[in-house]
């Protein structure tokens, strides 16, 4: 199967625009005013699917569909701020069961608002089936069937935020593997081969592994890597993606083929922890002393290594780097003007993610790409898929 | 012991460089990019030069290259968290006598010392 980035582009955006029509589905029935945050698609390992759900509860209505575009979907209701919808849904205070059905209700008018500009598109009609409400922790609401090895799968996911009331509301789409080939299936001189897609998403997880063990190794900080994912959006699309959660970490810029930008982003409390662990003393939430920094800067450093050399020795090439620049800031604006660089010339981006946790603390450790789209590409046509686990160099073979 | 000068941007790997060099040789200078590594090299003639790769102004493979033409004797060890096989290439050609990368273990350390300077 081939991906053409215009093509994928073009489905981001009605995913865009349906998730635009499910939200003032949403308001017109709960009163509640919301905004479509985010839109992109994602690949992904198939178990890790529903991973970009925050841990907490939800409720979700599933959908299964049928026709022009087949596969599952979801809208997931952070719970807690669900019943803000069900009270402006049903007018006031209704019992679980009304409840239920009414949240089931509101989804099931959102996914055809959703699916209907796909129909549209496609010159065809997009069934979905009847509602199925469900109750789940974080990524468990998203039953994405079973996973076999390697098994990668394309989402489509919107986030919808809500402007007074505390609630986030998410739209997943899971097309079956059969049904995204048929909608990719036209291919231009901008597609690239899924495999190798794959193979990079496969690259980005060795990367965050080899990190994860930096990390481990420098601080004495048990980390583990715990996703990757490229998505693509459209460029301005980028800095929604993104909280408001402030972060201390490592900007660099990267050169080569392909050339952008790598976030290495730690929350204030990671950031204190990790830095204490490296530099042995105190530091409070926002006050790192210029040793901390220091410290930060250079695990930084070490983990922007860990991904960059790891699709310089698969592509046989090397990239540069600059030196690592300390970042304290929300994370939007963060990204806000690596974005605007990138946008000068493209209107789309793919977007490298990946997380790292730690067993002893309750933190993660963010490391996000942005790398030129068209370089990305000819970086891609060029990769042998044979070579993607070759990701390690050794000196000793030099010296 | 043998006379070592560091050159890494990072005060943090400085530091870690010095707790694990000074015990057995002796620091004579810590710069912080290429540009400042080739002239401290030309002034005290070290015995050693530890050369991050990734520093500002002037990075460490031209930095060594430099070193490496107005004194063939002079002995590098790249020590980076680089580790791209065409980046060890580069650090072949330039001259390079010995490549770590980080994060490092102290044995890991002593021994390429240890191959690379005379005892």
């Amino acid at each position: 199967m081939y991906v053409d980035a215009r093509l994928l582009g073009t489905f981001t955006e009605l995913a865009h625009d349906g998730a635009e029509a499910a939200t003032r589905s949403l308001t017109q029935l709960t009163g509640v005013e919301a905004s479509v945050d985010v839109t992109k698609v994602s690949l992904v390992e198939r178990d890790a699917v529903g991973s970009s759900l925050e841990r907490g509860s939800f409720v979700g209505v599933q959908f299964g569909l049928e026709g022009g575009l087949s596969g599952r979907a979801v809208l997931a209701f952070e719970r807690e701020g669900s019943e803000a919808l069900v009270a402006g849904l049903l007018g006031g205070a209704a019992d679980e069961s009304m409840a239920q059905s009414g949240l089931s209700e509101l989804g099931n008018i959102m996914m055809s608002g959703f699916i209907d500009g796909w129909a549209d598109y496609l010159g065809t009609s997009i069934a979905h089936s009847p509602p199925t409400y469900v109750e789940a922790q974080g990524s468990d609401l998203f039953d994405a069937g079973p996973a076999s090895a390697d098994d990668q799968a394309f989402v489509f996911h919107s986030g919808l935020q809500c402007a007074a009331q505390e609630v986030t509301v998410a739209i997943y789409v899971l097309p079956d593997a059969d049904s995204m080939a048929e909608l990719l299936s036209t291919r231009s001189a901008e597609s690239i081969a899924v495999e190798k897609l794959a193979a990079f998403n496969r690259m980005t997880r060795e990367g965050a592994q080899t990190a994860a063990e930096n990390v481990t190794l420098l601080s004495g900080v048990e980390t583990e890597a715990e996703v990757a994912r490229l998505s693509f959006m459209p460029i301005e699309n980028v800095p929604e993606a993104f909280d408001d959660t402030t972060y201390i970490g490592t900007a660099v810029e990267f050169t080569g083929t392909p050339s952008g930008f790598l976030l290495v982003l730690f929350d204030e409390r990671a950031a204190a922890a990790v830095a204490e662990a490296l530099v042995p003393t105190a530091a409070g939430e926002g006050s790192l002393t210029a040793d901390h920094n220091g410290a930060i800067e250079e695990i930084g450093n070490v983990i922007t290594s860990g991904f960059v050399d790891g699709w310089a020795n698969v592509l046989q090439r090397s990239v540069d780097h600059t030196p690592p620049r300390l970042v304290h800031d929300m994370g939007r604006a963060l990204v806000d003007p690596l974005v605007a660089q990138l946008g000068q010339h493209q209107r789309h981006a793919f977007v490298v993610d990946s997380r790292m946790h730690t067993a002893e603390f309750a933190f993660e450790i963010g490391v996000h790409a942005f790398p030129d789209e068209r370089e990305l590409r000819a970086a891609l046509s060029e990769l042998d898929v044979d070579r993607a686990d070759q990701t390690e160099a050794d000196p000793t073979a030099f010296f | 012991m043998a006379e070592v000068l560091i050159a890494d941007d990072s005060e943090f790997m400085r530091s870690l460089l010095r707790e694990i060099l000074e015990e057995h040789h002796e620091i004579v200078a810590e710069v912080e990019n290429g540009v400042e590594a080739v002239e401290v090299y030309k002034e005290r003639q070290p015995d050693l030069v530890m050369m991050d790769i990734v520093m500002p102004i002037r990075d460490g493979i031209e930095a060594t290259d430099q070193i490496k033409s107005t004194d063939p004797g002079s002995r590098v060890i790249m020590c980076t968290s680089v580790g791209q096989e065409e980046k060890m290439k580069e650090a072949v050609r330039a001259g390079a006598d010995g490549y770590i990368t980080k994060p490092f273990q102290k044995p890991s350390v002593i021994e390429a010392i240890d191959d690379v300077v005379p005892a």
